[in-house]
C-alpha cells in the first residue's frame, strides 16, 4: 500500500477522508476509525447491554464498511451511515445470541399516567447514581425504541437521517422517539426535581 | 395544541429549524406550560447524553491495529455467503486477526452496493396532555440551567456528538 500525499489528519473533512479512504488509503480511514469508533461503540454497548459484544460488533461494523465504502452516497453523512451499518450488525447480532424479547417495555398502550415532575438544575449534573439509573431506564426501553431515541439525543442525528437508518417513515420515527422520550422520563420521575431518594 | 410537538421543540434545540420556525416554536413555548416543561426535560436529556459520551473510557479493544488485521483475513477469505454465515465467523475473525496481525496492510476495497432504505409505516406523534404534568418553578430552572452551564463550562444542552466533534 502506498500511501499518496500528505497524511490526513483529524481536521479533515469528512468528504476528502472518504474520498482517500476509498482509494485505499488505510490512514484516511484510519482516521475515519478513529473519529467515529467510539460513537459507534457506544450505540452497539446500548444496544447490545454487553461491552465485550460491542467491541466485537464495532469492529465487525467497520469491516463492513471499509468493504462498502463504494455504496455511501451522502457523503456528508459518514456518521450516521456507519450507525446504520451498526444497527444491521447488532439486528444479526441478536439473532445469532437468540434474544428475540426485549424486556419490560410497555406496548399495551401505555400512556404517561405519572406526573412529570419539573427537573430542578441540579439534576444537570449526571452523577453516578443518575448515569446508574439512566442506562438502566434506557435498557427498559424496546431496543428499537431505545436505538432510535439513542440515535436523536446521544447521536444528534436528524429524524430524516434516522428514518434512513431505521428504514421507518418520519411520522413514525417522530412518534417512536417521543415515546421513548415519555417512557425514559416515566422511568426517572422519582429522581428529579428533588424528588431524589 | 397541534402544535405541540417534542420532535419541534427538539428540532429547536438543535438548532435545525428554519428561522421563522424557531421564532415560531419558541414563541408558542413561551406561553404553553406543556412545551415549556418538555423543553425543560429535553434540555436535560441533552446534557445528561453529553456528559455520559464524555466521560466514556476508551476501549482498548477498539484500536485500529486489530482492525487493520481482521480486515486482512476478511479480504482474504473467501465470499461470505449470507450474513448468518458471517455472524458466526465474528468471533473467529477476531482470533484469526490477531495472530496474523503482524502482517498486515490494505489493500483495495471491493464495493458491495448496500445503504438502507426508507420503509413504509404510520405513526403520528402523539401531543402529551398538559394535565398529566406539573408545570411550576419551570422558568427558574431554566434561568438557572445556563448558569450551571457557565459554572461547570459546558453546553449542557448540546448534542453530544457535536460537543465531541468540537473537542
Ligand atoms: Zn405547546
Amino acid at each position: 500500500m502506498v500511501l499518496v500525499g500528505t497524511p490526513p489528519s483529524d481536521t479533515d473533512g469528512e468528504r476528502g477522508l472518504l474520498r482517500r479512504a476509498r482509494t485505499g488509503d488505510p490512514a484516511a480511514f484510519r482516521v475515519i476509525f478513529e473519529r467515529h469508533s467510539p460513537a459507534v461503540w457506544r450505540f452497539l454497548r446500548d444496544l447490545l447491554r454487553d461491552e465485550a459484544a460491542a467491541d466485537e460488533a464495532t469492529q465487525e461494523t467497520f469491516v463492513r464498511a471499509h468493504s462498502r465504502l463504494g455504496a455511501l452516497r451522502d457523503e456528508d453523512r459518514v456518521g450516521s451511515w456507519l450507525l446504520g451499518i451498526a444497527r444491521h450488525v447488532y439486528l444479526e447480532s441478536r439473532r445469532t445470541r437468540g434474544v428475540h424479547v426485549d424486556v419490560a417495555d410497555e406496548e399495551h398502550a401505555h400512556q404517561v399516567e405519572a406526573v412529570l415532575p419539573t427537573p430542578s438544575p441540579e439534576d444537570l449534573l449526571l452523577d453516578q447514581e443518575l448515569a446508574g439509573l439512566l442506562t438502566e431506564a434506557l435498557g427498559m426501553l424496546h431496543a428499537e425504541r431505545r436505538a432510535a431515541l439513542l440515535l436523536r439525543i446521544d447521536h444528534g442525528l436528524a429524524y430524516e437521517e434516522i428514518a434512513s437508518v431505521m428504514g421507518w417513515s418520519l411520522p413514525k420515527v417522530k412518534n417512536e422517539i417521543h415515546r421513548a422520550r415519555l417512557r425514559l422520563r416515566e422511568q426517572l420521575a422519582a429522581h428529579v426535581g428533588g424528588g431524589r431518594p | 395544541m397541534s402544535t405541540c410537538r417534542e420532535s419541534e421543540l427538539d428540532a429547536l434545540l438543535a438548532g435545525e429549524l428554519a428561522p421563522e420556525d424557531a421564532a415560531r416554536v419558541r414563541a408558542h413555548a413561551e406561553v404553553c406550560a406543556a412545551c415549556k416543561h418538555a423543553l425543560t426535560w429535553q434540555r436535560l436529556e441533552r446534557g445528561w447524553m453529553t456528559q455520559r459520551a464524555r466521560r466514556e473510557p476508551a476501549r482498548p479493544a477498539l484500536s485500529f491495529s486489530a482492525l487493520e488485521a481482521r480486515l486482512a483475513v476478511a479480504q482474504k477469505a473467501p465470499a461470505p455467503v449470507r450474513h448468518a454465515r458471517r455472524e458466526g465467523q465474528w468471533r473467529h475473525w477476531g482470533k484469526m486477526a490477531m495472530a496474523a496481525a503482524a502482517a498486515v496492510a490494505f489493500v483495495g476495497l471491493s464495493l458491495p452496493r448496500g445503504g438502507t432504505g426508507v420503509g413504509v409505516g404510520v405513526g403520528t406523534e402523539e401531543p402529551w396532555s398538559r394535565e398529566l404534568l406539573v408545570v411550576t418553578g419551570v422558568e427558574a430552572c431554566e434561568d438557572a440551567a445556563a448558569a450551571l452551564e457557565a459554572r461547570v463550562g459546558a453546553c449542557l444542552i448540546a448534542s453530544p456528538m457535536l460537543a465531541l466533534r468540537a473537542d
